[in-house]
Order: structure tokens, then C-alpha cells, then sequence
């Protein structure tokens, strides 16, 4: 059952014969106003067939290649096998494995390289002061002497003038 | 299947044995706040203080040194810092990063309550304390140790 603006489309572009075409021009209810607006309308159809012809496609390959690859993906099923039949994923027991024995490389790794620098028990160098400084204000005549011993192995950082305080100042 | 087990056990083994070397990596920090003073019947010293008993007496000369303040900090970044004090003094400890070989980089504050008394920097060598002479206390001396054990 073809709607009332079909109809209309098929008998503008002279589409409607016989029985159908006597019906829809009956229905019409101005026939010679119709009749002016389908000359009109042809008219129209002429003009623009005439003034505006279709532009030829430059890149047509182009174009059509994209559509191609467009249909191609969207009707791919989806399949968790690979172009050449084997399979993408490893299974979850060699994942496993995998990942163990690159910890243990790294352990190893580790251990060699712990190896190579061992903590002594004793360092070769006299720990050092490199730069101290007393309050001025709290101590306006505090003096700095440092002193390495190499035989008693230690560093003494040696100051004298610092402001006395009281005993209580000893307790824990 | 045994294949399986030994190479899993082999894992693990590694894995513990490089633990434990990397433990061993690690070194701690013993700082403290020692008040050295003559007395009639001196106390033997802390367990810490044993081996340096010797050199702070030929230091110091006095016949008692006593720890009022301590704390033990295992460096594990290298970049730490941490508090020895007592009930007036406190010692800021604060390590810093690029450490080497040769020693730990620590900045080093000495407070009196809230007034700082005197800040120094050093490099920290292992077994090889530093001692600083701080202010006279009563009859006493405060001194401040630091030994990377």
C-alpha cells in the first residue's frame, strides 16, 4: 500500500499508469493545479540535470578500498586464532613458568652482584666531618677543632666555649 | 613432573639465599647521648660503649659514661632521618642521599630543647665512630656518638 507522497513522486515522474493513474488523479482534488506543479517540478528536474551533472570521482579507488576493509571488519568474526593457525595466547601454566624463571634470573642476577661488593666489617676510610658550625647567638665564643685518629680509629669533633648548663640537664 | 619440583625448588632457594644478601646489605645507625663524669664508683658502661670505653677515656678522661639517650635506625633507603634524645637534648640525625662506599652523608643537629647548639656534616664510615664534645654538663660532659654497626 503505497502513501499518498509515493504516489505523488511516481506520477510527478511519470511512474503511474493504467488503473493507478486514473485512480490518484481522481483523488486530486484540483487536477490542473496538480498538473502546473508536475510541469513545474519536471521542469526543475531538467534544469538541474542540465546545469549540475555528477562530478566524477578523483579517488575512487581510494574510496572504495576503505569501504572494502570497513565491510571486511565489520563481518570478521571474531576467533582467538591467529592468521597462520596458532594460537596468540600462551596457556596460563607456561605464563607461570615464565614469569618464575625470570624471577629466579633476577635473583641470581642480584646475588652476583651482592657478591661482588661485600660489606666488610670495617671501613678502610676514617669517617669525616666535613663542615660544622656552633649557634653564634647561644655561643658567641664556641670554637671547632676536628680531629681523625687513625689509631684509636675514630672522629672527634672537639668544641670548647659552649654555654655550661646545669646538672639536671644530665638526666635521661 | 619431578623435573617440575626441583627446578620450583631451585626457585625458591634462589630466591631466600638472594634475601638474605640483600639483608645483609643493610646497616644500622647507633646514636647517642653520653654524659661522661668522674664518680667515686663508676658503672660499667652499655653494651655500646664497651669497645670505645678506651678511646673516650683517653679522649675524655673521666671514668663513667653513661647513655642518656639512644636510638638505632637501620638505613634501608639511605635517605632516613631519625631522633636520639633525652629528656633535654636531642640529636637530629638526617641521611642523606648519594652515599657511596666510602661512608653515609648525614647532616647532624644538636638541640637543647628548642635551641640548636651546634650542626655538622659528615660522612659515616663503618666501625668508625665520630664523637663530638658538647657542652660542659654539671660536673659532666655531654657527648654525642655516632657508629655505623
Amino acid at each position: 500500500m503505497k502513501t499518498f507522497e509515493e504516489k505523488w513522486t511516481a506520477w510527478i515522474d511519470d511512474e503511474l499508469t493504467g488503473h493507478d493513474l486514473a485512480e490518484f488523479e481522481a483523488s486530486l482534488p484540483d487536477l490542473a493545479a496538480a498538473e502546473a506543479e508536475k510541469r513545474d517540478a519536471q521542469k526543475l528536474g531538467a534544469f538541474l540535470k542540465e546545469h549540475l551533472p555528477c562530478r566524477a570521482m578523483g579517488n575512487e579507488e581510494f574510496f572504495h578500498h576503505q569501504l572494502r576493509e570497513r565491510i571486511a571488519s565489520e563481518t570478521a568474526v571474531p576467533t582467538s586464532q591467529g592468521a597462520g593457525g596458532g594460537r596468540v595466547w600462551w596457556p596460563i601454566g607456561r605464563l607461570v613458568w615464565v614469569g618464575a624463571t625470570a624471577l629466579a634470573i633476577f635473583a641470581g642476577v642480584t646475588f652476583f652482584v651482592m657478591r661482588e661488593n661485600p660489606a666488610t666489617d670495617q671501613s678502610q676510610y676514617l669517617s669525616q666531618i666535613l663542615n660544622a658550625r656552633v649557634d653564634p647567638v647561644v655561643s658567641p665564643n664556641a670554637t671547632i677543632t676536628m680531629f681523625e685518629s687513625k689509631e684509636d680509629k675514630v672522629t672527634v669533633l672537639w668544641t670548647e666555649g659552649l654555654r655550661s648548663l646545669p646538672s639536671e640537664y644530665a638526666s635521661k | 613432573m619431578q623435573r617440575r619440583s626441583v627446578l620450583l625448588l631451585g626457585l625458591w632457594l634462589t630466591l631466600i639465599f638472594g634475601g638474605v644478601q640483600a639483608g645483609n646489605g643493610a646497616q644500622t645507625v647507633w646514636s647517642g647521648l653520653v654524659i661522661a663524669n668522674n664518680v667515686a664508683k663508676p658503672e660499667p658502661p652499655s653494651p655500646e660503649l664497651i669497645y670505645l670505653e678506651e678511646t673516650l677515656k683517653d679522649w675524655f678522661g673521666y671514668n663513667q659514661y653513661k647513655v642518656i639517650g639512644q636510638s638505632r635506625k637501620v638505613l634501608v633507603t639511605g635517605s632516613e632521618d631519625w631522633l636520639a634524645q633525652s629528656k633535654y637534648f636531642s640529636l637530629h640525625i638526617d641521611s642523606k642521599e648519594g652515599n657511596d662506599k666510602t661512608g653515609y652523608r648525614v647532616n647532624l643537629k644538636l638541640f637543647q630543647e628548642s635551641n640548636l647548639l651546634l650542626e655538622w656534616e659528615a660522612k659515616l664510615s663503618k666501625e668508625r665512630p665520630i664523637i663530638v664534645k658538647g657542652p660542659q654538663v654539671g660536673d659532666g660532659q655531654l657527648l654525642l656518638l655516632l657508629v655505623v654497626q
